[in-house]
């Protein structure tokens, strides 16, 4: 029942991103939509399960996008990794922290792809087309993100699915 | 300090197979595993809104189609104007080459494949297509429309691929202004255009020409078309133009591509 819950969010976003929101131009910026996907399964789950979760999510989106191979595994472990160290001295439940938590991984998330831009061409300068995007994914991150994590947290939460032993057990988080 | 040592070394190893990935386009032979399981959700998904769409298109908004009919019955005057037009030409065309003795162009078969599914991330342009080996396609195979030049295969499943379109950063054609036979690379940019490079300023370029394909990088037929000159900056110090392309393909609205199967391969000495 977890796991099927988890694959079939995992599975709903990805179709949701690269099908459904391409027929709407107001989402043209819209940010990676499994960043909050990770963010709860890092909360969520314990390691030995969300590890390679994280693994087979990340070969996935590399898989079906045009991205160097091995960026959103990259990405998504280290965001693992993160999150498990940060919910460590983080409250769960404090909206305003989880918040500022996803939007800065939107940001690392760009920056690590700008990364590997300079990697292929050496010299390569950012345009200005580049700021305006990762401009827009920080906008629809700080306005949806944290909605959409909270949503997932309360679906967990109603589902009965407790947080690992890092974190302090579920409040409110409506 | 263990666990920063490990923490450090798989930063670094990390880095290094990145650096090594971005330049290398290779997913390693795992990349047809991702898209089959995928792609069927998302062939399934874009029918469904295609489908609603068409409903809601068709069925009831009709507000402004009378006004459309209209301006479209006098564009198609028009249009069957310029056609006799353009039939005299070929008509002309196919005399002259008959007295020259040239060989007819022949036709490469095409296949026709609807997109599916677009790229996760807004800064690679990829798109995920419904036909892949089992109908022919193989990776580097062009694929184009009507309108222009789409971009090539790149990674082929049993029954889809991923395309590369032209505006992706990892893009590169072998292109000609169509008007003055001046040659560059045209490249993908970040936004939906493109940049032509390494095109000599010696060369006369202006605004508005037309670039075509050159055929010369083995992947694109020669003469297809890719874009229109919509920024020319003559003034740098540079021995190049900085020159930006507009595709003639609008990228955002791409539902159904033709790939061409075997291009014919354009010889080098034939363009000397």
């Amino acid at each position: 029942m977890r796991y099927g819950f988890y694959i079939g969010t995992c599975l709903f976003l990805i179709i949701v991103q690269t099908t459904v929101l391409t027929y709407f131009s107001i989402f043209a910026g819209m940010y990676d939509l499994l960043i909050p996907f990770v963010v709860f399964i890092s909360i969520c789950l314990p390691l030995r399960e969300s590890l390679p979760f994280v693994i087979i999510l990340g070969l996935v989106l590399d898989n079906i996008s045009g991205s160097p191979f091995g960026l959103h595994l990259t990405f998504y472990f280290w965001l693992l990794a993160g999150v498990r160290w940060i919910i460590k001295f983080l409250r769960v439940s404090n909206k305003f922290l989880l918040s500022l938590v996803l939007v800065s991984a939107v940001l690392i998330q760009n920056i690590l792809i700008i990364g590997t831009f300079g990697f292929a061409v050496p010299g390569w300068q950012l345009p200005a087309a580049a700021l305006k995007n990762i401009a827009l994914q920080i906008f629809w991150a700080s306005i949806t993100g944290p909605l959409f994590l909270f949503c997932l947290l309360a679906i967990s939460k109603r589902f009965g699915i407790q947080f690992n032993g890092s974190a302090p057990p579920p409040k409110a988080y409506g | 300090m263990v666990l920063i040592v490990g923490v450090i070394v798989l930063i670094i190893v990390n880095v290094i197979l990145l650096s090594i990935t971005s330049k290398r386009q290779s997913t390693f032979g795992l990349g047809r595993v991702g898209l089959s399981f995928v792609a069927p959700f998302q062939e399934l998904i874009t029918r469904s809104v295609r489908f609603s769409r068409g409903v809601w298109q068709h069925y009831f908004f009709l507000v402004s189609v009378a006004h459309e009919n209209e301006t479209l019955k006098n564009s198609i005057n028009q249009f069957i104007e310029k056609d006799n037009e353009r039939h005299e030409i070929e008509l002309a065309n196919t005399r002259l080459r008959n007295l020259l003795n040239f060989q007819k162009t022949p036709t490469n078969p095409v296949v026709a494949a609807e997109v599916i599914g677009k790229d996760p991330s807004g800064w690679f342009k990829t798109v995920i297509i419904d036909k892949g080996r089992s109908d022919g396609l193989q990776k580097g195979l062009p694929v184009v429309l009507p309108t222009g030049i789409a971009g090539q295969v790149i990674e082929v499943s049993g029954h889809y691929a991923k395309v590369m379109l032209i505006i992706d950063r990892n893009s590169a054609v072998d292109a000609l202004v169509q008007r003055s036979r001046a040659r560059g690379i045209i490249k993908g940019a970040l936004a939906d255009e493109c940049r032509f490079e390494y095109v000599l300023r010696k060369h006369d370029v202006q605004m508005g020409d037309t670039v075509i394909a050159s055929g010369l990088d083995g992947v694109y037929p020669k003469g297809l078309r890719i874009g229109r000159i919509s920024e020319l900056n003559e003034r740098s110090s540079n021995i190049f133009y900085e020159i930006t392309v507009t595709p003639f393909v609008d990228y955002e609205k791409l539902e159904e591509v033709l790939v061409i199967l075997h291009p014919k391969q354009q010889p080098f000495e034939s363009q000397q």
